[in-house]
């Protein structure tokens, strides 16, 4: 039986949760069915940029049908929507009540702290899983029919590292969450860390010996196997599932050692 | 559990939470009895919200520590929460649902309520359930929380001011309910600002100012001490000579044939020395708990001349 805590959340939540899974299945249907239209125009594009500069955006080559899914869905809009997505949701499990003052009943019910940060954070991770889950589902759908030439592992290789992206900035989010209960510390922080790293990882190629910042960037666990072309690297994919565990355990932790609504 | 929890509900020792260098409560040391109704007063900032979240574990004492029904308000959180119904004193409501959606929520999260059980209340409070919280006025909010609180008949009801923003009927219902939980065997401890209302209900009264315990009293008691005010209608004028530095009596006015005077304790003093006149009316007004209330608020208990001044 799932527990009453963690429907509660869903509920609450329900608006935001399909808000951003129709516009994120909007912004995949949208550029997955555009690839046709867009073949022909996409090497007077690729000429007309430096290569530089298609280095920055993660766009390998636009006219294959894998370096056209990376550059729309896989690079940078897409990520950027899931992570906004996984933080404002994460901002609701603790922060967000505990500053509007209805974390005062929530937490009145019987449930040892651990056990109620657990419960909010299972809630927002499923929901933040089943939205990230959304371009995949896509994705595998419409490419065939757009006569993309995608194995269907390699779509999901990429997915299941842009969830785990998505866990991991939402970790990080819990983290502050839980340990501030203040909104605004979750926002800034996450939101810098994830421009910050983002940068980190399309700037380290562009640098001479700059190469190291990619290993410090969780885009790069994501994205820098390629993993639309070589499909799955089970150890990229563990570092951004140890960095979502190790915050959300600290996240649960720190909850429960602190003043509650101070 | 120990032994302990069958005659004692709440056991706070040398209780104590600074915010910073800032006192919430200092040094609480306090027993409620099972069973019984508490009355916790005091004035604004004096430490009753800090005192009331302490118990639930929503804070963590700076010094000190708690014992409720037995456990410890930490490690046990999860078994105690289950026998505590709270009223906080700042009522918000998580999500944006109706009435009945957010009480199922309750209901299912506190292991199963009988729905019954919420609609009786409902239904004695007067409140329509299936209007979304959020627009419903204070008082039905407050009404809200008060159903939250006692739907699954808890064993212990810590309420915080849960008269605030009742109207003066449901202030009553709302009393009738504490004297029932207190005929089933339910403890209650409930803060306010006004002893008016708790008089009614609770046992005892705890009085907190500044962060520390002020005062612990029976109700009855808290009367038998307190001061009345009476006035005298006499035939012909008198002097107020007569009557200053009789035992237990102040604040003597003396206005042609009408003496005004408060009086501390019992009454005979006066009464004696008022029968060498010829009375034509006498009033002596209640013994105004509220009075003696607002001398432990303010001043130190014998010290009710200041009184007058502070209404
Ligand atoms: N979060 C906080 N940070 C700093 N000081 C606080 C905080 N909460 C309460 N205090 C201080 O602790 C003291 C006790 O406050 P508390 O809220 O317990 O009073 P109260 O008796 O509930 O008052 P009221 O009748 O107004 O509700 C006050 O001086 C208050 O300013
Ligand atoms: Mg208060």
């Amino acid at each position: 039986m799932v527990p009453a805590l963690v429907v509660k959340t869903w509920r609450d939540d329900r608006r935001a949760i399909i808000g951003w899974s129709v516009g994120i299945a909007a912004f995949t249907t949208l550029y997955t069915g555009f690839y046709s239209q867009f073949q022909g125009t996409a090497e007077l594009k690729e000429d007309a940029l430096p290569p530089d500069m298609l280095e920055f955006l993660g766009i390998a080559d636009m006219t294959s049908a894998i370096g056209y899914l990376q550059a729309t869905i896989y690079s940078l809009i897409g990520p950027l929507l899931v992570i906004m997505a996984a933080i404002t949701l994460t901002t609701r499990t603790i922060a967000r009540p505990e500053e509007d003052g209805g974390m005062e009943l929530l937490l009145a019910n019987p449930l040892t702290r651990r056990a109620f940060a657990t419960q909010r954070l299972t809630a927002a991770a499923t929901a933040i899983t089943t939205i990230t889950a959304v371009p995949w589902l896509l994705v595998a759908i419409l490419a065939p029919t757009v006569d993309m030439n995608v194995p269907q592992g390699n779509i999901a290789a990429t997915n299941a590292g842009l969830i785990l992206l998505v866990w991991c900035f939402a970790g990080i989010a819990f983290l502050i969450g839980a340990w501030t209960g203040r909104r605004t510390p979750v926002l800034v922080v996450t939101g810098t860390l994830a421009v910050a790293t983002y940068l980190a990882n399309a700037i380290s190629g562009l640098l001479d010996g700059g190469d190291w910042l990619k290993w410090l960037s969780p885009f790069h666990y994501f994205i820098g196997t390629d993993p639309l072309r070589t499909g799955w690297h089970p150890a990229h994919l563990a570092v951004l599932a140890a960095i979502a565990v190790v915050t959300a355990v600290a996240g649960i932790r720190v909850f429960d050692r602190r003043d509650i609504g101070v | 559990m120990s032994g302990m929890s069958s005659d004692i509900a709440i056991h706070a020792e040398d209780l104590t939470k600074f915010y910073g260098s800032r006192r919430g409560v200092e040094g609480l040391t306090l027993d409620v009895k099972a069973g019984e109704v508490l009355g916790f007063l005091g004035p604004n900032g004096a430490g009753k919200t800090t005192t009331i979240r302490l118990l639930l574990d929503f804070l963590r004492p700076t010094r000190g520590d708690a014992t409720i029904l037995g456990l410890d308000p930490r490690r046990d959180k999860a078994a105690l929460h289950r026998q505590i119904g709270y009223l906080p004193g700042e009522l918000a409501f998580p999500g944006r649902e109706k009435a009945a959606d957010l009480l199922r929520f309750f209901a299912a999260a506190r292991g199963g309520v009988a729905w019954s059980q919420v609609t009786a209340l409902a239904d004695r409070l007067e409140l329509d359930l299936t209007r979304p919280i959020r627009t419903m006025s204070k008082g039905n909010k407050q009404k809200v929380g008060l159903v939250q609180a006692f739907m699954h008949q808890p064993a212990l009801l810590i309420l915080d001011e849960p008269t605030s923003g009742l109207d003066p009927l449901m202030q009553q219902e709302f009393l009738a309910m504490v004297a029932d939980a207190r005929a089933d065997g339910q403890t209650v401890f409930m803060s306010s600002h006004v002893l008016a209302e708790v008089q009614q209900a609770a046992d005892r009264v705890a009085i907190i100012r500044d962060g520390r315990l002020a005062a612990l009293e029976r109700v009855e008691s808290l009367g038998r001490r307190a001061i009345r005010t009476v006035e005298i209608h006499f035939d012909d004028p008198v002097d107020a000579a007569e009557f200053t530095g009789l035992p237990g009596v102040s604040d003597v006015m003396v206005s042609g044939p009408i003496l005004r005077c408060t009086v501390d304790g019992r009454l005979s003093p006066l009464i004696k020395a008022v029968a060498r006149h010829e009375v034509i009316d006498l009033l002596s007004a209640e013994p105004d708990l509220e009075e003696t209330f607002l001398s432990y608020y303010y001043t130190q208990p014998d010290q009710h001349t200041q009184i007058e001044g502070a209404r």
